[in-house]
């Protein structure tokens, strides 16, 4: 058993790790480096499953732990290098609403605000404070991966946003709420759709969604003029 | 009594039944007949109930089905609704008897078969909302009066202009119904309950609000200015026995409600009387105005209908104002005369609608410019016309006269009031007052001038015939009604039992027709010999109809007169032939009116909604990343209204 001030400092790195790795997924234009940076997130991710797992000995965590590592730090990355090759862009330059910068700027503001708003709510409920943070940073992190897919324009970036997303329910269910396992596994199950899907679309249609939305114009779904 | 009435109902729905029955079958215009029939006979049993109600004073009331404990469809008659169940059920019978030849002027079998199904259906309606005891059964009739009145209005479907009408119907009608909603959700939040008594238990401040919400619902109804403006358009757009319906008691049933909510239920406060005495006011002066400069002779009728439910309304406040100031007498006078000319107005009006109806089947057209010399090819209908024309035009002994007569007398109450601010409103309210009866008699100097007298100003005109008897007795019957309405008028008053300070007409129309007779035996006796002759014509070989007084033309110096009011645009554009501009190549002239109204209240507010939707129909219609920008936004929202609120 590892001391609990020792447990909980490396939590803590653990957290500014993922905030840093979420900072860089809103921010990185090059697509090899974000497919990176993804993994090694997830990765994180699994090393704090397997600390708690260390901390609690409940065998569920391990479980999640090397689902996490084998789907989310080797396969879908792999997965998505390998679309990348096929694909003529190597780099996503085109954003919408937001810029990188202007979208730090808000994640930090919503980091905040989600803290204010765990407090107030669930700071009675939960008197430690790294369940807290947990919760507060796996929420920001659904949130910043949701930035993520609203303001990016390319489909396999959209993509790892929907994939960050995960990550931090993933976070949020790791403190706060004790999910099922089964349930993480079908989520796991329904990320590779997602990927599967994401590369259909990426491929078939140029790699963005602006071109498919036309398309659907043209069948008469909804003119626009 | 019961028998009677629910016996009556049942006639009303079996007549309503069977053209629709014989149109699923295809039996031939017969059932028509039968239908029509029926119906008569339906309200005539109602009118009977009513008629006993309010001469004997009893109070009927009823049970018909309880959908809940809460809700029911309960009816109750007491002196009030049965004088107007009474004055639907006249009107509505002579209706019908129009409606049995006019039917059958209708083009495509399938249509005279929903008219006459839908006609029955609603003056069911119409009695019902008046007959209701609670809120809840007076908004269900009332939303069948609206939907069935629409369907006959939507009668000439294919027509761009009907189709206006229709759409401008709907929304007015669904927009007094949701004041009524309003209205009637407040009071049940209020009291708990949908009875019309409970209204009174409101709170004060409340009692205002729902005064106004009522105000608008039943105004819209009614067709005040400024809700009025679907009226013009669905009376016109309609066949004329529905306007005649329409216009004669469909609106007074928005009176009705106003009567029924403001005076009898709820105590009015001093300014609901101003309220209506401004909008009465404005609606019966403007009214006439803009009936003055309409050449289409249903819809000239529609906005003389305008105008007189602004004189009820006029009646109505005043009511309000002597009441508040325990002047006992003028307050009896102005809502005795306020019922009185209700009652005048929709037996006048539908007698002048059902004549108008005959006029334009006959020469097919609405613009009287293209009628003319119509007395010596329809004489009878010419006269009961005339008759209706005296009438609204308020000209002793008719009517007309007697109740507006009423309302001056009323008004002249005023001096015995110490206020002077409320004198010289009440002052200028009658100066209004005066100039709306003038203006109004001008107007149906040139309707009736316009359309009946001269030579026929086209070749439908010249072509038209005596209107079928079905259509001349119904309007006859109104007709009688209107002279004896006028004469007996004290006599009627006082058997009612109201002792009030009104002239006796009888001694009046003995003298004037005394008058009129020995005027006639002079002129026999002292016979001047005539000789008859073409009119100079300043040289003109022969005269063509063309060059006859048009309504353009009469209506001109008052349109001058109310220049501020019409905003006349008149455009003339010339082309020249040559620089100089001598040779006139051709030249285009038009004169519009502006419709203040139309442009600037109703467009605006409608294109304020279409803007709003198409502003929320493109926010609908975007690409992924803004509706997961929404969301985003939405869930951001969400958790600093939690941190904040929980």
């Amino acid at each position: 058993m590892i001391d609990t001030i020792i447990f909980s400092d490396i939590i803590h790195g653990l957290f500014v790790l993922i905030l840093g790795t979420a900072a860089l997924i809103i921010t990185q234009r090059s697509l090899s480096s974000l497919f990176n940076i993804y993994a090694v997130q997830s990765f994180i991710l699994a090393v704090m499953a397997i600390v708690l797992f260390i901390e609690n000995g409940t065998l569920n965590l391990l479980f999640i732990a090397l689902l996490t590592l084998a789907v989310k730090t080797i396969f879908i990355p792999l997965f998505l290098h390998r679309v990348l090759k096929r694909m003529p862009v190597k780099r996503d330059l085109q954003f919408s609403f937001l810029s990188p910068a202007s979208s730090i700027i808000i994640s930090t503001i919503l980091l905040f605000v989600v803290y204010l708003f765990f407090t107030n709510i669930a700071g009675e409920v939960f008197n430690d404070s790294l369940i807290l943070l947990g919760g507060v940073i796996g929420i920001s992190l659904i949130l910043m991966g949701m930035m993520v897919i609203f303001s990016r324009k390319r489909v396999i970036t959209k993509t790892i946003g929907y994939l960050t997303m995960e990550n931090g329910v993933l976070l949020f269910s790791l403190f706060m709420a004790e999910m099922p396992f089964i349930i993480e596994f079908l989520i796991v199950i329904d990320l590779l759709m997602i990927l599967v899907l994401s590369a259909v679309l990426a491929f078939g249609i140029d790699s963005s969604l602006e071109e498919f939305h036309k398309k659907l114009n043209r069948l008469g779904i909804w003119v626009e003029d | 009594m019961e028998i009677l009435f629910l016996g009556g109902c049942a006639l009303l729905l079996l007549a309503c039944a069977l053209p629709l029955v014989s149109l699923l079958f295809k039996l031939g215009k017969a059932s028509h007949r039968i239908a029509l029939f029926i119906t008569l006979a339906g309200i005539s049993c109602i009118t009977t109930t009513a008629l006993i109600c309010f001469f004997t004073g009893a109070d009927y009331q009823q049970l018909i089905y309880a959908l809940t404990p809460e809700l029911t469809f309960s009816i109750h008659l007491d002196k009030l609704a049965a004088f107007f169940v009474a004055l639907i059920g006249f009107v509505a019978f002579c209706a019908v008897i129009y409606s049995f030849n006019y039917i059958e002027h209708g083009a495509i079998e399938k249509r005279k078969h929903v008219l006459t199904a839908l006609l029955p259906l609603f003056i069911l309606s119409m009695i019902m909302v008046v007959a209701a005891d609670n809120m809840f059964a007076l908004l269900f009739f009332w939303e069948i009066m609206s939907i069935s009145s629409f369907f006959l209005v939507m009668y000439d479907r294919e027509k761009a202009e009907t189709q206006k009408a229709g759409i401008f119907y709907f929304v007015m009608t669904q927009l007094s119904t949701f004041f009524l909603f309003i209205a009637f959700l407040l009071v049940y939040r209020y009291t708990g309950t949908f009875d019309i008594e409970a209204t009174d238990a409101l709170p004060q401040a409340v009692k205002s609000f729902a005064f106004i919400a009522l105000f608008i619902g039943f105004g819209t109804k009614a067709g005040l200015i400024p809700f009025h403006k679907w009226l013009p358009y669905a009376h016109s757009a309609s066949p004329s026995n529905i306007s005649a319906l329409m216009s004669g008691v469909m609106l007074k049933i928005a009176i009705y409600g106003l009567c029924r909510f403001t005076f009898d239920v709820l105590q009015p406060e001093l300014w609901w009387g101003f309220v209506l005495l401004v909008f009465g006011t404005v609606s019966a002066v403007l009214g006439v105005i803009y009936a003055l400069k309409e050449h289409d002779l249903k819809k000239l009728l529609a906005y003389h209908s305008i105008e007189n439910i602004g004189i009820i309304v006029v009646g109505l406040g005043l009511y309000v104002i002597f009441n508040h100031y325990g002047l006992q007498t003028p307050a009896n006078l102005s809502l005795v005369g306020a019922l009185f000319h209700t009652l005048n107005h929709a037996i006048f009006k539908s007698l002048l609608f059902m004549t108008a109806g005959s006029v334009v089947q006959a020469t097919g057209t609405r613009n009287i410019e293209e009628m003319g010399g119509l007395v010596k090819k329809m004489p009878v209908t010419a006269v009961l016309f005339l008759i209706g024309s005296c009438a609204i035009s308020a000209l002793p002994p008719l009517n007309g006269f007697a109740s507006e007569i009423m309302i001056f007398l009323s008004y002249l109450g005023a001096f015995e009031l110490d206020n002077p601010v409320i004198e010289i409103v009440m002052v200028i309210g009658l100066a209004a007052f005066a100039l709306m009866s003038a203006l109004a008699a001008t107007c149906f100097v040139k309707a009736f001038g316009i359309v009946f007298l001269a030579k026929p100003r086209s070749k439908e005109a010249g072509k038209a015939m005596e209107a079928p008897p079905g259509m001349l007795v119904g309007p006859a019957i109104l007709a009688l009604t209107c002279i004896v309405l006028g004469v007996f008028s004290f006599q009627i008053i006082k058997a009612v039992g109201y002792e009030l300070p009104v002239p006796d007409m009888l001694p009046v129309s003995i003298l004037l027709l005394l008058i009129t007779a020995i005027f006639v035996g002079l002129l026999k006796l002292f016979r001047v010999p005539v000789r008859i002759g073409e009119t100079w014509g300043c040289g003109i070989q022969k005269q063509t109809p063309a060059m006859e007084y048009t309504a353009t033309g009469f209506s001109e110096p008052i349109v001058t007169i109310f220049k501020l009011i019409y905003r006349t645009k008149k455009t003339n554009e010339k082309e020249y032939f040559d620089p100089a501009k001598s040779i006139t190549k051709h030249t285009k002239a038009k004169i519009a009116t502006f419709q203040f109204f139309e442009e600037r209240v109703y467009m605006p507010l409608a294109n304020l909604f279409m803007k709003s939707a198409a502003f929320i129909s493109e926010k609908h219609n975007k690409d992924l990343e803004t509706f997961i920008l929404y969301a985003f936004i939405t869930v951001v929202l969400l958790l600093v209204a939690a941190g904040l609120w929980l």
